[in-house]
């Protein structure tokens, strides 16, 4: 959608969308149901440091013993057939981009949220995202985990980031997070538009941990979108469309129609 | 020529109201009275506007937190915005000078509705009262960008709720003065105006218009649909409950689509009014300017009607999309064409209203290819979401529709007040605007290209440099600013005597006094000439005064 939009906007409107992007909604988390899909910022709560996941080798690995530097959390699940992919598409375009040294300090951890996912998707996955960065980004600096339901819902309840499955998928933000190096949640970002720039500084304030609230942008979502849903608004625009192109060719045509008003030379119109 | 002598202290329409005192001028019908309520109130949102860019600025003139937190940059930025595009860019040309010179440029005594023209500024007033009192109110300033975009604007719990009401009354006040010129230009040209002799500003008037009255109730509906949504909680936009938060983007780029040509055509009549004056030369090209009016708008409808009736976004629909945006291309480029062409071999006076002109085509010419930059580098270099597109529109925008602004102000303000500004002094705030202006915007397309985000109030500390320039680029502007609104002013409360005529016009406001009588025009005249035609004029320059 984001560039989509933009290149329809080229003209200056473009200027306006805000990249088309997104905005974030950061709620006091007793305003959202856990289970409702979107994002409650929790900013400067930590992430729980004892979970244990299992790496691209199977080998089970300690969050603990991977966050030691800023990291960057990107919670996904790799056979999602829609935004996932993008998200990790725009991370591997603007990772070798960002300005500081991966591995030395910061790395980027992928985490599936599908606790049916397992060792072959999380290489496969891995496998693509560093063939996009052509080898620009160190081995071992972007890991790509998957784990079990329990700790998966620890995780992501702690970060705010609510998902919820749908059959084989799921309907959940797209919005990935930094933490500092000993787990303090310091900012989310939101959207598939990474800018590396966004991404530095994000990586800068975690380093010093700072703790900013998000870039306002909209939330965008990975759901299997069913137009049909919307289909009744639609149907309200289309209605009010016609309405109003008729109301209009009517006007132009009385008016073309009864001309120039015939007047009287002192008599004020 | 022979003129009846007329002094400025013959106050024409300035002179007694119907009512007394502030009255004469809230209440009444007159539609030079309402132009210049529409004047004040979008200068006050201007000044207001410009204050809260120069605070956003301010905060960026060191990385980290400087003057405000996050949240209140956000604020900042979305009010400022917010003020610009609705109270100011919008409203600007068409209601303040449209309201004061179509109906003189149609040679008639005022618009076909006097009352409902009242009432539309009424209504603006109310928009602009809201928009601002969400500022103080509520759960704080909204935050969401001035796109007010959802989800985000449904679940932020800052004050959205009133300036989307504020949106929606603003809406409806330039529905109706849209309407308004319509029928006017139909029904009351005096006799001899012809389509063929209509000025250039009253052609892009019209064109808006049109623009106006299609596009502008879509918004209506979307801001009633976000307002039913934050407070009935139905859930068109939750996609928790099957709605869809893209959907709402969609509408509001129905709107704001064509709400961009809104905001630069009568720019673009107003230069063209002031350039065939200060070069006494006839437009070039006049049918391909009225026409390359009526097909800006004309495409401006097409991707309305477009989003509209087909729903969601396929890739022919971008196809679509992109052909459309060339083709708008493609009048702009023929209306700078034909003002370079209208100069070439003119007679040209560099008067104050001109060399605003002037910076027009230049600055408007940058945010224009900029704009093609932004297209085709989107996939290479990521710059959609930084200080490359801040600086693109405000060129664009500010750049275009501003300039042309300021360049109607001095060139129609002795003919409103019947009094002259200070020349040598109008000449320097242009330069210092002109300097300042482009010191402030082009280092913010230049921190773009590096990848400086846009808003947020903070950065990484390698981009300090061309912060502060652009910082201190905006003092240099808002102090041009200053130089040239304390000069206007001072010249129409105590400038000497304008005259009738004083850049030598042909439209028919300088063949009545100044300040205009509140009738306009003593017998309604009769044209007999097109408004551009200088075939008579020696080209001698004291034939002007
Ligand atoms: C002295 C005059 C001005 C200054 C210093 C100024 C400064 C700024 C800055 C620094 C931003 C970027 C905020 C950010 O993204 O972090 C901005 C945004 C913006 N400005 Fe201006 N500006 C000025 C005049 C104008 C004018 C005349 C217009 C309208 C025609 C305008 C329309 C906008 C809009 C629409 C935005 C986007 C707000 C958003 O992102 O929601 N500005 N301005
Ligand atoms: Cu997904």
């Amino acid at each position: 959608m984001t560039r989509r939009l933009s290149l329809l906007l080229l003209c200056g409107l473009l200027a306006f969308s805000g990249g088309a992007g997104a905005v974030p909604f950061s709620l006091p988390t007793d305003q959202v149901p856990p289970r409702e899909v979107g994002v409650s910022e929790h900013l400067g709560s930590k992430i729980p440091l004892d979970l244990t996941f299992s790496d691209e080798n199977g080998a089970p690995v300690r969050l603990g013993d991977l966050v030691t530097l800023p990291t960057v959390i990107v919670p996904i699940y790799y056979r999602c057939p829609n935004v996932c992919n993008f998200l990790q598409g725009a991370l591997a375009r603007a990772l070798p981009q960002v300005r500081r040294t991966p591995g030395k300090d910061f790395q980027v951890i992928s985490i599936s949220f599908d606790e049916t996912e397992g060792l072959a998707d999380a290489r496969q996955s891995r496998a693509i995202y560093y063939q996009a960065m052509q080898q620009k980004f160190p081995t071992g600096a972007w890991r790509f985990l998957t784990g079990e339901l329990p700790a998966i819902r620890k995780l992501t309840d702690a970060a705010g980031y609510h998902f919820r499955r749908e059959g084989n998928d799921f309907q959940h933000p797209v919005a990935i997070f930094v933490v500092s190096s000993d787990g303090t949640i310091s900012r989310y970002l939101y959207g598939t538009s990474i800018l590396p720039m966004d991404l530095t500084l994000a990586l800068v304030e975690a380093a010093e941990g700072r703790v900013s609230p998000a870039i306002r942008k909209v939330v965008q979502f990975c759901f299997s979108y069913d137009p049909q849903n919307s289909k009744y608004v639609f149907n309200i625009f289309r209605v009010s469309a016609t309405v109003i192109l008729l109301t209009a060719g009517m006007l132009f045509a009385f008016l073309a129609w009864t001309g120039r008003k015939p007047r009287e030379p002192e008599s004020k119109p | 020529m022979s003129t009846p002598s007329v002094t400025a202290s013959d106050r024409g329409f300035l002179g007694d109201g119907k009512y007394p005192g502030i009255f004469g001028w809230i209440l009444s019908t007159d539609h030079k009275r309402i132009g210049l309520l529409y004047l004040y109130s979008t200068m006050t949102m201007f000044i207001i506007g410009v204050i809260l860019g120069l605070l956003v600025r301010l905060e960026l003139i060191a990385p980290g937190k400087t003057i405000v937190s996050a949240d209140t940059y956000n604020a900042l930025f979305t009010l400022h915005g917010v003020i610009m595009i609705f109270l100011f860019i919008i409203p600007g040309i068409p209601a303040a000078f449209g309201n004061l010179f179509l109906p003189i440029h149609l040679g008639a005594r005022d618009v076909s509705f006097p009352r409902l023209n009242l009432f539309s500024w009424w209504l603006y007033l109310t928009g602009a009262i809201l928009a601002v009192t969400s500022l103080f109110t509520g759960g704080g300033p909204p935050d969401t960008g001035w796109t007010f975009y959802v989800p985000f604007s449904v679940q932020t719990t800052t004050n959205v709720t009133l300036a989307v009401v504020a949106v929606f009354i603003l809406g409806f006040s330039s529905i109706l003065t849209g309407l308004n010129f319509i029928v006017t230009t139909h029904r009351l040209r005096a006799p001899g105006i012809g389509w063929g002799r209509l000025t250039l500003f009253v052609w892009t008037l019209y064109a808006t218009a049109w623009v106006q009255v299609l596009a502008t109730p879509i918004l209506g509906i979307t801001v009633a649909l976000i307002f039913l949504e934050r407070v009935l909680d139905v859930g068109l936009f939750d996609p928790a409950r099957g709605g869809d938060p893209i959907m709402y983007q969609h509408l509001f780029w129905i709107y704001s689509h064509p709400a961009v040509y809104i905001m630069i055509l009568p720019g673009m009549g107003v230069i063209s009014e002031i350039i065939p004056v200060f070069a006494r030369k006839h437009i070039f090209g006049y049918w391909a300017m009225a026409l390359s009016g009526l097909a800006i708008a004309f495409a401006g409808s097409l991707v309305w009607a477009h989003h509209m009736f087909v729903s969601g976004m396929s890739d022919t629909a971008i196809l679509v999309f992109s052909f459309l945006t060339f083709i708008v291309a493609i009048p702009s480029a023929i209306k700078v064409f034909n003002w370079v062409a209208t100069l070439y071999k003119g007679s040209i006076s560099l008067e104050p209203p001109l060399l605003y002109a002037l910076s027009f085509i230049f600055l408007f010419s940058i945010g224009g290819l900029t704009g093609l930059i932004l297209g085709a580098a989107a996939t290479d270099i990521h710059v959609t979401d930084t200080d490359f597109v801040v600086g693109h529109f405000h060129y664009v925008m500010f750049g275009g529709t501003g300039m042309a602004f300021f360049g109607a102000l001095h060139y129609w303000l002795p003919k409103v007040y019947g009094r002259m500004y200070d020349k040598r002094v109008a000449t320097w705030a242009w330069g210092i605007i002109f300097v300042g202006f482009n010191l402030l915007y082009f280092s913010m397309m230049v921190l773009g290209l590096r990848g400086m985000p846009r808003r947020y109030y903070d950065y990484v500390p390698e981009f300090t440099n061309l912060n502060v320039l652009a910082t201190v680029g905006s003092w240099i502007l808002a102090f041009g600013l200053v130089v040239m609104f304390i000069n206007l002013i001072r010249g129409m409360i105590s400038g000497p005597d304008a005259g009738m005529n004083p850049w030598g016009g042909k439209t028919l406001e300088w063949t009545i006094p100044s300040p205009p009588p509140t009738e306009n025009f003593a017998e309604i005249p009769v044209v007999t000439t097109g408004p551009y035609d200088y075939s008579d004029e020696v080209l001698a320059p004291e034939a002007r005064r």
